[in-house]
């Protein structure tokens, strides 16, 4: 193109301040084995406080098993055994002075299918600080305040006193979602959260994470690419290597991963060209 | 990893040969547009612009075929770039197929006038923009983001070239107003040769968000 008047100075960009990166959740060197069969190999990821961060890969990558580590889920499970470091806030959360339920109460979770305790909506969200010792005042609010949290509020208030499992599949994903929050978390781990979900109540629950990170620190595991790609930040690419044990292959931006990723094997897999 | 998208990798391989077939198409019509002018040849002049329908016949064909590939198939990373790149070409060669009429209907006009001039750096211009549409298209072919720089970079020839016609044709206009019509037609001539050669370098710089995902500005 022929430039008729080159009279334009150039301007340099004003510089943009390096935001302040904060590690809410720190997993070193991870490795995990069922008994003898090692699930998961070095896997390292440093999850940002108040970001949504996804971890993909094909079935069987590991990355269920990764997400269950960050709140010791994983004891539940006899024969298991995991080394590395996972810090949480900087304490890590593997060490074995870790009170698990205080853990868990820090660190929620949300799982592939809603599964709401047989009891009331109030009961539900009310289970954990009523375990927890708060006073009736206290959990009230509380329900009350998780419950406009996960946009359930205007659906349920007159109806609060009704099983839980009268509502709709999406309806129990987001009472799910208010039990979690109703004990204070600072990270939310969800598994597959959507995936047995419509279309609708599925984006619901993408609208409300996209409210939630303003706030809570979300590690989400997906199947869906499209999903992952439309509401993280981050997104980590695991795959099994040869020995079959799960490993972190990329992670970075999800804007990155999605349009430029540098491993041909991440671009192969959310191509779908793998297998 | 072995490929398990065989109709997709189908379909962009069809898109891929219909946008190379558009430029053959094009590149046809930009080298008859100029040997209508230099040759005087009206037949020929509105043979190309007959003809122009096919190309925009075509490039509603890949765009449409390309939207419906975007709407079914998911497309992302490489292959996303890969579709909207090609989206993108399309349009820019249907516009140079657009200047090749630009250019025969100044044909069209200027043959029934008596020739102003030899032309010698007019066909120097065309020779270059024609040879850079022809290796653009091997660019896209062999997805080749080294090559697609390198023709980029011919740009400035055309340029030069450009500013010296439009300097001759000036000084016609100033020493004999009975060239006006002529001189005018032929800038605007030259005009439609130097915007294909802008184009070529739109097409090299998909070339490289192809490979690389990074918009670049090779001008």
């Amino acid at each position: 193109m022929i430039a008729w008047a080159s009279m334009q100075a150039d301007v340099a960009a004003p510089a943009t301040p390096q935001a302040e990166i904060e590690i809410k959740l720190d997993a070193r060197h991870v490795n995990f084995f069922y008994g003898d069969f090692q699930a998961l190999q070095d896997a390292s990821l440093a999850v940002q406080a108040r970001k949504i961060t996804a971890l993909i890969g094909p079935s069987g990558c590991g990355k269920t098993t990764f997400l269950r580590i960050f709140n010791r889920m994983h004891d539940l499970t006899p024969g298991t055994r995991a080394t590395g470091e996972v810090l949480l806030d900087g304490h890590n959360v593997l060490s074995p002075d870790t009170d698990v339920i205080n853990l868990r109460r820090q660190v929620g979770m949300l799982f592939q299918r809603a599964n709401p305790f047989p009891k009331s909506i109030y009961d539900n969200v009310a289970y954990g600080p009523h375990i927890l010792g708060w006073s009736k005042p206290q959990i009230n609010e509380i329900v009350e305040e998780s419950l406009k949290d996960t946009a359930l509020w205007e659906e349920v208030k007159d109806r609060l006193h009704r099983s839980a499992l009268n509502l709709s599949g999406g309806q129990q994903q987001r009472l799910c979602l208010a039990r979690a929050l109703a004990v204070k978390p600072d990270v939310i781990l969800m598994d597959e959260p959507a995936s047995a979900l419509d279309p609708i109540a599925t984006l619901r629950i993408e609208e409300l994470m996209q409210e939630l990170k303003k706030r809570y620190t979300i590690v989400i595991v997906t199947h869906n690419m499209q999903q992952s790609a439309r509401v993280s930040d981050f997104t980590a690419f695991m795959l099994m290597n040869e020995r079959r044990a799960g490993e972190v292959i990329e992670f970075g931006p999800t804007d990155d991963i999605f349009n430029r990723p540098k491993d041909s094997r991440t671009e192969d897999y959310i191509t779908g060209r793998f297998g | 990893m072995a490929t398990t998208r065989t109709l997709f990798d189908q379909e962009l391989a069809e898109l891929k040969s219909g946008v190379v077939r558009m430029g053959s198409m094009v590149e046809q019509a930009i080298a008859e547009s100029m040997r209508a002018l230099v040759d005087r040849n009206n037949a020929l002049a509105k043979e190309v612009i007959a003809r122009d329908q096919e190309v925009n016949e075509l490039h509603r064909q890949l765009r449409e075929r390309a939207f419906m590939i975007m709407a079914t198939q998911q497309p992302v990373a490489r292959d996303l770039r890969l579709i909207v790149s090609f989206q993108h070409m399309v349009l820019e060669l249907e516009r140079m197929g657009d200047h090749a009429v630009g250019i025969s209907r100044a044909a069209l006009r200027l043959n029934d006038l008596p020739q102003l001039k030899p032309y010698i750096d007019l066909p120097r211009m065309a020779e270059i923009t024609e040879s850079q549409v022809h290796e653009i298209l091997g660019a896209v072919i062999e997805a080749d983001q080294d090559k697609a720089r390198m023709i980029a970079e011919r740009d400035d020839e055309v340029d030069v070239l450009y500013r010296r016609i439009w300097q001759e044709l000036v000084q016609f206009m100033v020493n004999d107003p009975q060239t006006v019509e002529r001189a005018a037609i032929l800038l605007f001539l030259a005009k439609d040769l130097e915007r294909i050669a802008d184009r070529v370098t739109n097409i090299a710089e998909d070339v490289v968000f192809l490979h690389t995902g990074r918009i670049v500005e090779l001008s």
